[in-house]
């Protein structure tokens, strides 16, 4: 591969040190003067028709300035997809889950505005709460939203080939169950917010985000606040991984209550908030069949999937996509068939994480095709193997796979965890699994119908120094964007990394669709890459006129100009710099031009030099209904090995080592990737062992804390052998994909065939507790008994 | 950001002044120790004193001390002083071992011996390995001084046999007498950060190096209101040899000494079968510390 | 009723008004303005919080202000000496061990405490040692690979300055 000056290195972040030293301010680290503090009322019961507000003795409280319900606010229906608007600021007569937003106070002070919280009172008079899909979809329960009858808030079919003629031919089919369990993102940082109406009329949004744009459009949009004096501005945030890719109550109240008095308003969750906001991963109840012939071809497969979507849609309508977009690949298989129905249930709504509906999929299927190879008597990796596209194919749901490193991956777990010399040969307790899986590099369209470009960016060369102001709209939230943007300019453009500055995060810089689907690299990336080929073109251009040198016969490098043949006379051009910059001490190099004449000359010439980029994929994916959620520019892939120890009379499991290789067609950043592939690796293990949102009788979140929603600590997760495979992406920027969500598909499944490997017993449910492991590992020593 | 409600706040600066507060105030009083859980419990809106008391300012509640037959551990010394103490791991190493599992190394440097007895949770670390140790608690209120055996101390979640004007100023256990091996075993989810699915404490005392069982205590974890002694599994030991069959039936005997019920953290059948798993490890664990000790010559 | 105390952090004194229901964590962020100590959750489940009292990391959203007075308090503010970083920081800044930094402050601190009393910890003891401070980020790796590099600067300054009569 060509060698390059920033782009494949080791840099550090641009805001590591910020980081470090604790000057990085998040959304609650900030203040504006004569600032509110807000707080929200929620919904104690999990569905019950709201019958009266009375405010009044809140509103009386000293130091209360606003108190806001469904009455003072706008009515208007929001969501994330316009197909699926089905929430307002407030509920409107309605509570339809325990935390459920009823009203919101802004006071001079937190405890006031908490203490004017328990002055609300609200008559609530309760309906029968579905807390499962089966209560939800039996006869004659209450629509939890009156346009979806049966509670049914979204069903997909989808035929590819024709499942019922090719399972006829296989020689293996089997039919296998799995659920998962409700996730929360289990950010450290949960969200907040500061909302400030000035006296123009304009709304700025401070907010902990993952998509300045779409907030942005959902606070005009309900408000009725044209949407060029919204501003969204996205400060130093804690992570998101999914739930804080759409507006939320905080948002929306904040800005309303700002609007009315005039006065920054700000608002953070507590953790349980967090939990009770949830808008994270879904509850899947997958059934798979699979058929195979003998030879160990993958020929069909069936996916029944229902979601348990809680009260609202929120992401949803993307999700239960998803859940059965995201198999197939990375094998060729001509026969899918899905059929998905996500359930409204009386529960804080789910929404996309990390992996948006593929993880649980990933996870049942990947566990079947183990069981299917141990019946064909085939090692699990030369099956995959067997099965597994390339690059160039295109899948039966149309998926172009214009780079697919599969191939490379599985075959360096492979290697680089000793499996040969240790599948089969553990002793009983350990044991090793493998499993492979797949991702979007960016969803294909914009969430709402749209010719919009999905990325812009804007380089401004400053006028002096040759300093690289680039702007974008594109959210930093601890992957690393800013850091592989800046670098993808500089090596684009041709300076030095430190030569780049980047401003990101506003919708004052541009249009981005924002952290989600696994896009910023490509998307943005692109972006970047052509804003900074438009500066160099424009500084050559100026530079050629000034020096009378062909434009083609000059390039920039490492912060210098670079001439093809001999290198020209620039010393008049030189001379005016220095003359222009008496008393200063300029450090210019010897015998050749610097980037920053070159960029004075052109301001000299041309005056302020800005370039610009812009990105939208070309035409993507099939005709079929729901073609565009799944249909991507590009797509990751990865392959893992897990090896674990199983405590066999506790059912306790440690999980000794793991072996990733991840494909993310070029390494913008290599520690970035790695950092990504680690972090999705122990997001997929607390899922797998640990993770689950629980509720009790009355539909209230049993567990909204880190203390018992655990995510694994530095004791629960070894180090992790990550691999790199470069597959060289055709539609991504220097060839960069995706590694931020498609790392974490083969995580649980390798898990649960190293766990199968080690005691013998398959496991469908999630999570694998000690309990879980201890009576599948009993049920099977019983069963073997009689 | 989560609020504390409101609440008046004392720092005496002698025990006689704290007793006096106490007895003035009773049951509108708390003492905050490490916090650790006093904290966590007003910032849910489970508890709501009137008026918070703080004893650090007392010193010799933070001191370890050896008399003659016993050692005393003043109840503001810290989770992880205990957890660190060479004097301790050699003398009372089950307290250490316990110590070790509570929580994270962030609670430990906070939390105290005091707090982790007077908040009486049923799956809480340190009662075990006091019992096991056979340890008394003293309590003083103005005018008054009474010492209670931890067995017996507590009465149920959340409660003990502790007036409301009295403080636990001490813990007094006697030292492990010979031929002695204890052992403390936590089962958890993660392994950190966790409060017991089931613990088991154990402690053997054998007639001389190669006796039969002189000494047995077994105390059950998470398993019941409070944590229990496995009678009959004690019993079951008394004057035998021990050996790896007599430790399976004694496990299976204390399964039967529990009463686990279904919680968040686990199922009642799943801990049942747990205490029979663990208490067999902690008494084998024992019996290697019994030998181990003789090796290195310990007292 | 608000009370006036005194607080020394980072070497220097503070003087501040507070209620016994504030917390050290609120003190700091609130009053002192260093917004370096995050909340993450309040309860001492997550770490975000930690801070360094007389040679201890703790959470200091488990500490009332008033509990404080008297104590040494060093946060992430106050590690980083004239020169630059602290090498801890170094290390987290150099291999990668920062994502999205919200538990940065609190596990920096941790690591310090680690390292002051135990300059050569094993792999093991690293992790025992931060175990309560949760990542959501980065799977703890490069973390602990920090903590290692800062180990072995650490050591090196320390002979330096040694061998140069500091």
């Amino acid at each position: 591969m060509k060698a390059y000056n920033v782009i494949n290195t080791r840099i550090p972040r641009v805001d590591a040190t910020a980081k470090a030293t604790g000057e990085a301010r998040y959304t609650a680290d900030l203040s504006l003067p004569n600032m509110l503090y807000g707080a929200i009322l929620q919904s104690p019961l999990a569905h019950a028709k709201i019958l009266n507000i009375d405010t009044t003795r809140a509103l009386r409280l000293p130091g209360v300035r606003d108190v806001v319900t469904a009455k003072e606010a706008p009515p208007v229906k929001y969501g994330v997809s316009p197909a699926r608007y089905d929430e307002t600021i407030f509920c409107i007569g309605r509570a339809r889950y325990v935390g459920d937003e009823i009203a919101a106070v802004a006071a001079e002070d937190l405890e006031t505005a908490m203490e004017a919280l328990s002055l609300i009172e609200v008559e609530y008079e309760p309906l029968p709460a579905y807390l499962d899909i089966e209560s939800a979809m039996r006869d004659g329960a209450i629509a939890i939203h009156g346009d979806y009858p049966g509670n049914i808030s979204a069903e997909v079919h989808q035929v590819f080939g024709n499942f019922d003629e090719a399972i006829r031919e296989c020689d293996i089919v089997r039919t296998d169950r799995f659920v998962n369990k409700r996730q929360d993102g289990g950010f450290l940082e949960p969200q907040a917010c500061i909302a400030h109406f000035d006296l123009n009329g304009n709304l700025t949004l401070r907010t902990s985000t993952q998509s300045v744009h779409y907030v942005q459009r959902s606070l005009s949009m309900v408000l009725g606040i044209p949407i060029g004096k919204v501003r969204v501005i996205k400060p130093y945030v804690g992570g998101g991984f999914g739930p804080k890719a759409a507006v939320n109550s905080i948002e929306l109240a904040s800005s309303l209550m700002s609007m009315r008095t005039g006065r920054p308003v700000k608002m953070v969750f507590s953790r349980e908030q967090v939990f009770l906001h949830s808008r994270a991963r879904h509850q899947f109840f997958h059934e798979l069949t699979t058929g195979v012939k003998k030879d160990g071809t993958i020929v069909a497969l069936k996916n029944t999937c229902y979601l348990d979507g809680g009260a609202y849609s929120s992401f949803g309508i993307a999700t239960i996509y998803y859940a059965g977009s995201l198999l197939g690949a990375p094998y060729k298989i001509a026969h899918m068939q899905y059929d998905g129905y996500r359930i409204y249930t009386n529960k804080p709504a789910c929404g996309a994480q990390r992996g948006h509906g593929g993880v649980a999929a990933r996870a049942a299927w990947e566990q079947q095709l183990d069981i299917i190879a141990e019946e064909l008597n085939m090692d699990p990796v030369e099956f995959r193997l067997k099965n597994i596209m390339k690059t160039g194919d295109v899948t039966c749901n149309d998926f172009n796979m214009s780079s697919l490193g599969m191939k490379e991956c599985l075959e360096a777990v492979r290697d680089g965890s000793g499996w040969a010399e240790k599948k089969g040969k553990l002793p009983r307790g350990k044991g090793i699994g493998v499993a492979c899986g797949f991702f979007v590099s960016g969803a294909g369209y914009p969430i709402y119908r749209s010719e919009t470009f999905h990325s812009t960016a804007t380089i401004r060369l400053s006028e002096d120094g040759g300093t690289v102001n680039l702007y974008t709209a594109a959210a930093e939230i601890g992957q690393g964007s800013d850091t592989i943007l800046s670098q993808i300019a500089a090596e684009a453009l041709g300076v030095r990394f430190e030569d780049v500055v980047v401003h990101s995060g506003d919708t004052d810089f541009g249009v981005d669709l924002g952290a989600y689907s696994s896009r910023q690299t490509l998307m943005s990336g692109h972006a970047v890459k052509a804003a900074a080929e438009d500066v160099k073109r424009q500084v050559l251009g100026a530079l050629s006129e000034r020096l009378r040198v062909f434009a083609a016969d000059m390039d920039i490098r490492d912060g210098l100009i670079v001439f093809a043949g001999e290198t020209p006379d620039f010393s008049t051009l030189r001379a005016g710099y220095i003359k222009e910059h008496r008393g200063f001490d300029l450090k210019l190099p010897e015998g050749e031009l610097s980037f920053r004449e070159a960029a004075r000359a052109a301001f000299l010439l041309r005056g302020v030099i800005i370039g610009n980029g812009a990105y939208k994929p070309g035409e993507l994916g099939g005709k079929y209904k729901g073609a565009a959620v799944g249909t991507s520019p590009a797509y990751g892939c990865s392959a893992q090995i897990v090896e674990v120890s199983v405590d066999m009379e506790t059912g306790k499991l440690t999980v000794d080592s793991m072996t990733d290789a991840h494909d993310c067609g070029f390494a913008i950043n290599r520690t970035n990737v790695e950092g990504q592939m680690q972090g999705s690796l122990s997001m997929g293990l607390g899922e797998a062992l640990f993770e689950e949102v629980r509720f009790d009788k009355m539909g209230r979140v049993a567990n909204p804390t880190l203390g018992e929603y655990r995510i694994p600590t530095m004791l629960d997760i070894p180090n992790v052998k990550t691999i790199i495979i470069e597959s060289d992406e055709p539609n991504g920027p220097f060839g960069a994909k995706e590694v931020g969500e498609g790392a974490i598909m083969p995580t649980i499944p390798a898990i649960l065939n190293a766990i199968h490997d080690a005691t013998g017993v398959r496991i469908n449910e999630l999570p694998v507790t000690s309990e879980r492991l201890y009576n599948a590992i009993k049920d099977k020593t019983d069963r073997e008994r009689d | 950001m989560l609020l504390l409600p409101k609440f008046d706040y004392e720092e005496p600066k002698s025990l006689q002044e704290a007793l006096r507060i106490f007895s003035e105030l009773k049951g509108k009083a708390k003492v905050i120790a490490g916090g650790t859980d006093l904290i966590v419990n007003m910032k849910k809106g489970i508890v709501a004193p009137a008026c918070v008391v703080s004893l650090r300012r007392i010193g010799p509640l933070s001191v370890v001390d050896t008399k003659k037959t016993v050692i005393e551990i003043g109840s503001h010394v810290t989770v992880s002083e205990l957890a660190s103490s060479g004097f301790l791991a050699a003398a009372l190493p089950v307290l250490a071992k316990a110590a070790a599992t509570l929580g994270s190394p962030l609670i430990r440097n906070r939390a105290t011996i005091g707090g982790n007895i007077v908040t009486a949770r049923p799956a809480a670390d340190l009662p075990p390995a006091l019992m096991v140790l056979g340890a008394k608690v003293e309590l003083k209120s103005k005018g008054k001084k009474r010492t209670v055996p931890l067995d017996g101390f507590f009465t149920g979640p959340g409660s003990t046999v502790m007036d409301d004007d009295e403080v636990l100023t001490k813990i007094v256990t006697p030292g492990i007498p010979p031929f002695t091996g204890t052992d403390y075993v936590k089962l958890m989810h993660r392994a950190t950060l966790e409060i017991a699915i089931v613990a088991v404490a154990s402690r053997i005392t054998l007639d001389g190096p190669a006796g039969p069982i002189k000494d047995a205590r077994i105390v059950l974890n998470a398993v019941a209101p409070k944590a229990v002694h496995a009678v009959s599994a004690e019993r079951f030991l008394l004057g035998e040899r021990p050996s790896e069959e007599l430790f399976t039936e004694a496990a299976r005997r204390a399964m039967d000494d529990a009463s686990p019920i279904d919680d968040i953290r686990g199922g009642a059948a799943y801990r049942r079968e747990m205490v029979g798993i663990l208490t067999k490890r902690a008494l084998s664990k024992a019996l290697d510390e019994v030998r181990g000790r003789e090796t290195r010559g310990a007292r | 009723m608000k009370k006036l105390i005194s607080l020394s952090v980072n070497g220097k004194e503070y003087e501040l008004a507070a209620a016994s229901n504030k917390t050290l964590t609120q003190a700091l962020r609130d009053d002192l303005g260093l917004l370096g100590t995050k909340e993450g959750c309040g309860v001492g489940d997550c770490g975000a919080c930690t801070v360094i009292m007389d040679g201890k990391p703790v959470n200091s959203c488990l500490i009332l202000a008033v509990q404080a007075v008297g104590s040494e308090i060093t946060t992430i503010e106050g590690i980083a000496g004239t020169g630059g970083l602290h090498p801890i920081q170094k290390a987290f800044v150099d291999l990668g061990a920062i994502q999205c930094g919200f538990c940065t402050p609190g596990m920096i601190l941790s690591a310090k405490g680690l390292l002051d009393s135990k300059p050569e910890p094993t792999e093991r003891e690293i992790r025992e040692a931060l175990s309560g401070n949760l990542c959501r980020c980065t799977g703890y790796q490069k973390i602990v690979e920090a903590v290692q590099e800062a180990a072995k600067t650490m050591k090196k300054e320390q002979r330096r300055d040694y061998h140069e009569g500091v």
